[in-house]
């Protein structure tokens, strides 16, 4: 899962950073908002963690204009002050969640997982399709009642996939999603990921729309094709 | 007590004690002019019966053996008129046997038949004439000429007491307009009260009040927006020292020194920030101490350089070599210094020197400082002395508090010194600080 985030401290975004990524996010850091506009613009992400005190612009107002522009990203915001004007007002412009600095690493992934459950429409880390059940807390898979290993970026595209529900992923969505801005990308690297992952939990778990994309796979499909 | 009641009370029993003076006045100077007037008139009668009777002749009643009673009797007064053996010649009232004799002239009450008489008695060539009239009448007519005469009094009392009670309402109505508007209000509002048709003696209270309210609004939005900045910049590193310190016990060993040193950086920063605030707070609170204190403007120099980091990059540039004194005391004045050093260090980038001039005078130590930092030539320099702002927002350079350049305007202004900051043609800043050297004060 891809999170853009937005935190003009140095020392705070790079803890961040590197925290989000050990939990398993794709991580795209910028400092100003100017930078993080057209980030937003140019990449799909999947949430936006968004300080509120940035330099050049205040981070409310950048929230405004997303919310105004229909963008229905889930976005987290993280401030310093505590004042209840200042937390309800992040709310009230469209945030969906906010941690009050000093936060616990644990509890801002956590939150992070579940605005993405409920971007999702679920309410439980849980889901189950076929027979893959996944666990989007503790990043687990398993088929038929077995365990099965998956990389970080194998698991963050079959979460793509299942929050999808079904819809259609162009290969676009998915490399900002696997891997963020920063990184050079082989031109194939999603497919190789796609035949892993095909590879482990079925055939049918990801059908190929020509010319489009990929989407999930009817649960049915994957009673079928077992894995090679 | 309320003013209005004290008002009233005060102003109506004054009313009251003057009006019942007047009136107890008027009456007891009436009753006597009257009095006067009635014996008055009972010796003019007299004397005009004794003219009469003079006019008849000797013999008119030498054959009377009997008073005569031939004046009709009316009621309330009565006459006798008797010869000078003493007989009685005539009387108005014939059964006043010998009760209105009376041993010699001048006037005497006397009880009548249970009824008191004002009596005269007029002796003309031996002949006694004798007047009498009924003090009850005397008195009736009193009783009707002081009712006649107290009610304009009592109507002019209720009357006065009457306008007294609306007028004091009317003329305190501002002064009530205004408890019930501050009575109103919730403590917390610190509005401006506005008062209607304020006299001009209640203007400048309300006028106070309201000036008052706003420095109190302004005051305490100034104490919210600087608690709010504050616990800002105390979260944002804590924050940081927070998550590095997680990530330590979390990240593969090769990168754990990493997130120890960065946990560090946050420590410093915090202390650096901690550092500043309880010195804004101090200064905040000891107004007036430490006024007398003065020290050298070389000792200055040496404090603020001896724990600056990078020192070896300012350039310093000496004019006199004779220190001067300065009135203010020496921790704070070596702090303002090393602020504005350590802000100048921070936004010049590589080995670029910083250059300290010192140009003590008679009136006044400037220290100049000028560096060729980031600042931009054409940037306004009016926000460098607000708490927390950084310039460019903190982002690679971030080390600053914000608090220092703030603390420096804190110091130079309570110390009677000069502060300006002037940006350079071509980059960099200019700042000047002067303080007040100890001659020029002393008297």
């Amino acid at each position: 899962m891809h999170v853009l985030l937005i935190e003009d401290d140095e020392l705070v975004g790079s803890g961040i950073r590197t925290g989000l990524e050990l939990a398993g996010f794709t991580v795209d850091w910028f400092t100003r908002a100017a930078e993080a506009r057209e980030a937003l613009a140019n990449l799909d992400s999947d949430i936006v963690v968004l300080d509120l005190g940035l330099p050049d612009e205040d981070g409310l107002t950048l929230l405004c204009e997303w919310r105004a522009q229909g963008l229905t990203v889930p976005v987290l915001v993280l401030t310093a002050r505590d004042a209840v004007a200042d937390r309800v007002a992040g709310l009230e412009v469209g945030a969906d969640d906010y941690l009050l600095k000093p936060f616990d690493l644990d509890e801002l992934t956590a939150r992070l997982q579940a605005l993405l459950r409920r971007a999702a429409g679920r309410a439980r880390p849980l889901i189950e399709h076929g027979p893959v059940c996944i666990d989007s807390s503790s990043r687990r898979v398993w088929r038929d009642g077995l365990e099965v290993g998956l990389t970080r970026r194998e698991f963050t595209l079959l979460q793509k996939l299942l929050n999808a529900r079904g819809g259609i992923l162009d290969i676009e969505q998915i490399k900002d999603s696997l891997y963020g801005l920063d990184t050079e990308v082989e031109s194939n690297a999603v497919n190789v990921h796609i035949y892993h992952l095909r590879r482990k939990l079925g055939t049918g778990l990801i059908r190929t729309v020509r010319g489009l994309g990929y989407r999930l796979g009817d649960p049915g499909d994957l009673d079928s094709g077992g894995p090679k | 007590m309320s003013l209005r009641r004290r008002l009233l009370l005060t102003l109506g029993l004054s009313f009251c004690v003057l009006w019942a003076l007047a009136a107890a006045w008027l009456y007891s100077d009436l009753r006597g002019q009257m009095r006067q007037t009635l014996d008055q008139r009972l010796a003019a009668s007299a004397r005009m019966v004794a003219g009469l009777v003079a006019q008849l002749p000797e013999d008119a009643w030498a054959g009377a053996a009997e008073p005569m009673l031939s004046i009709p009797q009316s009621s309330g007064v009565a006459c006798q008129i008797s010869s000078p053996a003493g007989e009685v010649l005539m009387r108005t009232h014939g059964d006043f046997a010998g009760q209105l004799d009376a041993p010699e002239a001048g006037f005497i009450n006397r009880n009548i038949d249970g009824q008191r008489w004002r009596v005269f008695t007029y002796i003309q060539n031996g002949l006694r004439v004798t007047t009498a009239d009924l003090l009850a009448e005397r008195v009736m007519l009193q009783r009707n000429i002081v009712v006649v005469a107290a009610l304009p009094f009592v109507v002019a009392l209720l009357g006065s007491l009457l306008t007294l009670w609306f007028g004091i309402r009317r003329g305190l109505r501002p002064l009530e307009h205004l408890r019930s508007e501050l009575a109103r209000r919730d403590p917390e509002t610190l509005t401006p009260v506005t008062i209607v048709d304020a006299p001009a003696e209640l203007e400048p209270v309300v006028d106070t009040l309201n000036r008052l309210l706003v420095r109190t609004r302004e005051a305490l939005r100034r104490e919210q927006r600087f608690t709010s900045d504050a616990a800002h910049e105390l979260r944002t590193p804590l924050t940081a020292i927070k998550t590095h310190v997680q990530l330590a016990s979390r990240v593969p060993a090769d990168q754990m020194h990493e997130a120890m040193s960065r946990a560090e950086a946050g420590i410093a920063r915090l202390q650096r920030t901690l550092d500043q605030l309880l010195l804004l707070a101090r200064l905040e609170v000891d107004q007036a101490g430490n006024l007398m204190a003065q020290v050298n403007s070389a000792s200055i120099v040496e404090t603020a350089l001896a724990d600056l980091e990078n020192r070896e990059r300012v350039v310093m540039v000496e004019h006199d070599s004779n220190s001067v004194a300065v009135e203010a005391p020496h921790e704070l004045a070596a702090a303002a210094l090393r602020n504005l050093l350590e802000n100048a260090l921070r936004h010049t980038h590589g080995d670029e020197p910083v250059v300290l001039e010192v140009r003590p005078g008679p009136r006044e130590v400037v220290f100049t400082i000028r560096d060729r930092g980031d600042w931009p030539a054409e940037q306004s320099t009016h926000n460098l002395t607000q708490r927390f702002w950084r310039h460019g927002g903190g982002q690679g350079n971030g080390q600053g508090s914000g608090l220092g350049l703030a603390i420096v305007a804190t110091i130079t202004e309570r110390y009677g010194g000069a502060l300006e900051f002037t940006a350079r043609d071509g980059g960099g800043l200019v700042a000047r600080l002067s303080l007040p050297a100890k001659e020029h004060n002393a008297r």
